[in-house]
């Protein structure tokens, strides 16, 4: 028996529901990723470097403060530790995705997990609560995390290419990265972090000129986020 | 491809692909609270500022403040950024300015 309700569920249970739901993502991922490869490639790599680590790591933020490490001199084991420390926050979003598989297996649980961004896990949050049943879900977040990895992962390549034939001796490509922190910080400032912000930035100077290496990078974020995390508890009537 | 990438690489996906996968393995829907959640939601921008302040104040290993165009980039950048709030053209600008202000002050 097939009745109207059916028909219109229908229509958000396919893989092919969720890569259309995708596109979003998307049209955001195209020009970070390409900027990405851009990057990338005039910091030395090659576009098939690039694209390795678009698709094995698939974390922007990460990765962009990945290739600025490696510029600066950091050590892999550095660069894994800040890695961890920022990807982290994936944690959080995995386990309020979770609970929309309750009978999971083990293969969707590999698969759907490797697909958690801030985006996909913003639109999966988004699309899946009106998805009825854990088997459609599964494939709806499979479509929107498909559509989304793919475009990453094209276009970085697609950057490194383009970057393989911008000049190199432009000075200003050294500034990029900044230039894209500094704006991201504007975008991410609160009266809820600026504390933080300014604690992280005082402690990596003084570390940075106590310290020989990279080391002062994971121990002033670590510090400033430990006090910036116990001020806030402290100030909560318990 | 030096073996140095690679075990970057491969670091940085065993890190991030286990924050991502562990809830699915471990977890029936439980939710991080308290100083952890608080902690996890203050390292971004903790990170953003020891990325970005000690390479605009101490480029070359010490604190210079007028001959460095990492520093007045970085001001105007800010301020930038703060009116156009736009990716692409804020990276554009704060190439160009850097481009004249490395030729200018130096």
């Amino acid at each position: 028996m097939i009745n109207e309700n059916d028909l219109i569920q229908n229509d958000k249970t396919g893989f092919i529901y969720g890569l259309r739901q995708s596109l979003t993502i998307v049209i955001g991922y195209a020009p970070v990723a390409i900027t990405f490869g851009i990057l990338a490639t005039q910091f030395g790599l090659t576009f098939w470097e690039a694209g390795l680590m678009s698709f094995f790591v698939y974390a922007g933020a990460s990765q962009f403060i990945g290739i600025e490490m490696i510029h600066q001199g950091a050590t892999p084991l550095m660069i894994g530790l800040t890695t961890l420390i920022i990807n982290i926050r994936h944690l959080l979003m995995s386990l309020s995705i979770v609970p929309f598989f309750p009978e999971r297996t083990l293969p969707w649980s590999l698969g759907l997990a490797q697909g958690l961004t801030d985006e996909t896990f913003v639109l999966n949050t988004k699309v899946l609560k009106e998805v009825v049943g854990e088997e459609n879900r599964q494939r709806v977040m499979l479509g929107i995390n498909l559509g989304a990895f793919s475009s990453w992962v094209i276009f970085t390549i697609l950057g490194g290419l383009i970057g393989n034939w911008l000049p190199v001796e432009f000075s200003g490509f050294q500034f990029a990265l900044l230039a894209l922190f500094i704006i991201l910080t504007t975008s991410s400032l609160s009266k809820q972090n600026y504390g933080t912000y300014l604690m992280a930035a005082v402690l990596a100077v003084v570390l940075k000129l106590l310290i020989p290496g990279k080391l002062y990078l994971i121990l002033s974020v670590v510090l400033a986020a430990g006090i910036g995390a116990w001020w806030r508890r402290r100030r909560l009537p318990s | 491809m030096s073996t140095d990438y690679l075990s970057t690489i491969v670091l940085m996906t065993l890190v991030t692909y286990g924050s991502r996968v562990l809830p699915f393995l471990l977890f029936k829907g439980k939710n991080v609270q308290g100083f952890a959640r608080d902690f996890i939601e203050l390292v971004p921008i903790a990170l953003l500022a020891a990325l970005v302040i000690p390479e605009l104040v101490t480029p070359g290993g010490t604190i210079v403040l007028i001959h460095n165009p990492f520093l007045w980039t970085g001001v105007l950048m800010f301020v930038f950024s703060r009116f156009v709030p736009n990716l692409f053209l804020g990276i554009v600008f704060g190439m160009v300015v850097f481009w004249g202000l490395d030729k200018l002050l130096l």
